[in-house]
C-alpha cells in the first residue's frame, strides 16, 4: 500500500534519513522502533509531506506522492497523528473533529463518521462541547486519533501515540489501535513502547541514526537477541 | 437640525474608515500573521482611486472598486513570498514593503505628484450633493445646510461600507474558511495534519486584509479629497495594529471598537491639547498590564450575550 524507496531527508546540512526504504502492506500494522533521534518522526513527517525529502520516492496505492503538499496527501487517504498530539486546544472537541474532515466534501458520510467516532470514543462524546485544551493527556491523544480518523484515511500514521501517558491509558491506546486496524485501516506506528508495538504489529523496522538497521516479522524479531538486549531489557 | 455638526460628523467618518482598517488587520491576524503592511495597501487603494478620478474621470464607485482590487492583487503578490516568514520577521518584511511603497509614491512624481500628493479629488459628499441638486432635491427642504448635507452623506456612505465589510467578515468567520483561519492561528502543524492547505489560506487572509485596507484607503481619498505619502507612514501602520492590540484581536468587534475608541479619544481630549497623547500612551501601557488580550475578548462577548437570558430566567 505504502512504498518508501531510498528516502533522504535533510535538516539544513544534517542528513536525518539515509536511504530509508519501507513497505506497509494494505490492512497491516507496521511498527518502527528505535532510540531518540533515530529519525522515526522525520520519516513520518516526510511521508505525510510535512518535510521535503532530497531524494528517493514515496508511493501510495501505486501513485507517487513524493513532493505533494500535506493536504494533497491527506486527500489521498494518508492521515498523520503528529507527535505531541497537537490538538487545537482552543476549539471544542467537536470542532476539532470537524477540522479533521476538512478535506472531505461528502456531508452525509462525514456526519455518519462523526457519529461512529463518537461511539468509539465515548469520552469524546461526553466532552464534545469542551475545549480541546481542557482534556487530559490520554483524552487529547484519543482526540488526535479520532480527528485523523475523521478524514476517513486508508493509512493512519501514528507518531508516538503513548508518549507521556499513564500505563492504563497506554493499554487503552493500544486497544484502539487494534480496533482501528480491525475496522480496515492500515497503520504505521512509531513507538518507544517497543514490546507493545511489536505485539500489535505484524512487521517491525528498527531505526538507528537515520537508517533502517534491522527489519522482519515482529514475532521473529521479538526473539532476536539484539532486540532483546537493546530494547526489551532482557539479556 | 442645528445639532448636526459637520465637525462631529467628520470625526465619526474617520472612526468608520479606521474601523474598516481595524477589520482588515483582524483578518490577517485571524490566521496568526502579524502584518504591518496595511498602511501600504491603504495607500495603493487611496492613490489608485484618487488618480483614476482626477486624471481619468472615472466614476467614484468604480475607482474605489478598482483601488480595492488592486490592493488585493498586490496583497497576493507580496503575500506569497513573505508568508514564508512568520511572527516578528513577517512584521518587519511587511513594514519594509510599506516604506518602499511610500518611497515610490514620493519619487514617481509624474504619476503621484511626489511629496505634494494628489489634490482636488472629488469629495463623495459634494458629488452626492450635486447629484441631488440635479435630481431636483435641495437639502434646505429637509432643513439642512449644504455643509451639513455633505458631511451627513459621507457619514452614511461610510457607515454602510463599514457595516457591509464587518458583516461580510463576521459571516466568513463562521464558514469553512473562517474555521481554517482559526485552526491555522491555533496550531499550524495541526492544521496541516488535518489536511488544511495552510499556505493557500494564509495568502487568502493576507490578500483579503490588503483588499480591505485598499478599500478603506479609497474611501479615505474621497472623504478628505487630498492624499499624500505623509498619510501612509510607519505611524499609520502601527496605529492600525494598535486598534487590534487595544480593542482585542480574538473577535472582529475588538479592532472595530479599538479603531472607533482610539480615533475618538484624541478628539474628545482636545481641551487638554498637548497632554492628550501622553494620556493616550498611558492608556496603552495600562492596557498591556491589566488586559493584554484587549478590551473585547470572547469571554466578555459571551457575558453580554448571556446576561439578557439570565435576567429573564
Amino acid at each position: 500500500m505504502l512504498e518508501v524507496r531510498g528516502v533522504d531527508t535533510y535538516y539544513g546540512n544534517i542528513r536525518a534519513l539515509k536511504e530509508v526504504s519501507i513497505d506497509v502492506p494494505g490492512g497491516s500494522v507496521v511498527a518502527i522502533i528505535g532510540a531518540n533521534g533515530a529519525g522515526k518522526s522525520t520519516l513520518m513527517k516526510t511521508i505525510a509531506g510535512a518535510l521535503p525529502q532530497r531524494s528517493g520516492t514515496v508511493s501510495f496505492l501505486g501513485e507517487m506522492i513524493t513532493g505533494l503538499a500535506s493536504h494533497e496527501i491527506v486527500r489521498r487517504g494518508v492521515a498523520l497523528v503528529p507527535e505531541g498530539r497537537s490538538i487545537l486546544s482552543r476549539m471544542t472537541v467537536r470542532e476539532n473533529l470537524e477540522m479533521g474532515a476538512f478535506t472531505r466534501r461528502d456531508g452525509k458520510k462525514t456526519a455518519r463518521d462523526m457519529d461512529r467516532v463518537m461511539e468509539r470514543f465515548p469520552v469524546l462524546k461526553q466532552r464534545a462541547g469542551q475545549l480541546g485544551g481542557s482534556l487530559s493527556g490520554g483524552e487529547q491523544q484519543m482526540l488526535a486519533i479520532a480527528r485523523a480518523l475523521m478524514s476517513a484515511p486508508k493509512l493512519l500514521l501514528l507518531d508516538e501515540p503513548t508518549l507521556g501517558l499513564a500505563p492504563l491509558v497506554v493499554a487503552d491506546i493500544f486497544a484502539i489501535i487494534r480496533e482501528v486496524n480491525a475496522a480496515g485501516t492500515t497503520l504505521l506506528l512509531v513507538e518507544q513502547n517497543v514490546k507493545q508495538a511489536m505485539k500489535v504489529s505484524s512487521y517491525t523496522y528498527v531505526m538507528e541514526t537515520g537508517k533502517i538497521v534491522l527489519s522482519g516479522p515482529s514475532r521473529e524479531l521479538l526473539q532476536e537477541p539484539r532486540i532483546k538486549a537493546s530494547y526489551l531489557g532482557k539479556a | 437640525m442645528e445639532w448636526l455638526n459637520p465637525y462631529h460628523l467628520q470625526v465619526a467618518s474617520f472612526m468608520l474608515i479606521n474601523a474598516i482598517l481595524g477589520v482588515s488587520i483582524f483578518i490577517t491576524l485571524s490566521t496568526g500573521q502579524l502584518s504591518l503592511g496595511n498602511a501600504g495597501f491603504m495607500s495603493i487603494g487611496a492613490y489608485a482611486a484618487a488618480l483614476l478620478s482626477t486624471q481619468h474621470q472615472v466614476p467614484i464607485p468604480v475607482g474605489i472598486l478598482a483601488g480595492s482590487l488592486l490592493a488585493g492583487a498586490v496583497g497576493i503578490l507580496v503575500g506569497i513570498p513573505s508568508l514564508r516568514l512568520s511572527g516578528v520577521y513577517l512584521a518587519i518584511a511587511t513594514l519594509g514593503f510599506g516604506e518602499v511603497l511610500r518611497a515610490v509614491l514620493i519619487n514617481w512624481e509624474s504619476l503621484t505628484g511626489g511629496a505634494v500628493g494628489v489634490a482636488a479629488i472629488p469629495q463623495m459628499g459634494r458629488v452626492i450633493l450635486s447629484m441631488a441638486r440635479d435630481g431636483g432635491f435641495s437639502p434646505e427642504s429637509i432643513g439642512l445646510r449644504n455643509n451639513q448635507f455633505i458631511s451627513l452623506s459621507v457619514f452614511l456612505v461610510l457607515l454602510l461600507c463599514t457595516l457591509l465589510s464587518a458583516a461580510f467578515f463576521l459571516r466568513l468567520s463562521r464558514t469553512r474558511v473562517g474555521r481554517a483561519y482559526t485552526a491555522i492561528k491555533l496550531d499550524e502543524s495541526a492544521a496541516e495534519a488535518a489536511g488544511i492547505p495552510v499556505t493557500y489560506y494564509k495568502v487568502l487572509a493576507f490578500s483579503q486584509g490588503a483588499l480591505l485596507s485598499g478599500f478603506a484607503g479609497a474611501l479615505f481619498a474621497h472623504t478628505t479629497s487630498f492624499v499624500s505619502p505623509g498619510d501612509f507612514t510607519y505611524h499609520r501602520a502601527v496605529e492600525i495594529l494598535v486598534f487590534a492590540v487595544f480593542g482585542g484581536s480574538e473577535h472582529l468587534l475588538g479592532p472595530v471598537f479599538g479603531a472607533a475608541f482610539l480615533t475618538l479619544l484624541p478628539e474628545a481630549l482636545r481641551a487638554i491639547s498637548e497632554y492628550r497623547y501622553i494620556l493616550y500612551g498611558i492608556l496603552l501601557v495600562l492596557m498591556m498590564v491589566f488586559r493584554p488580550q484587549g478590551v473585547i475578548d470572547p469571554a466578555l462577548l459571551r457575558r453580554f450575550r448571556r446576561s439578557p437570558k439570565e435576567t429573564a430566567a
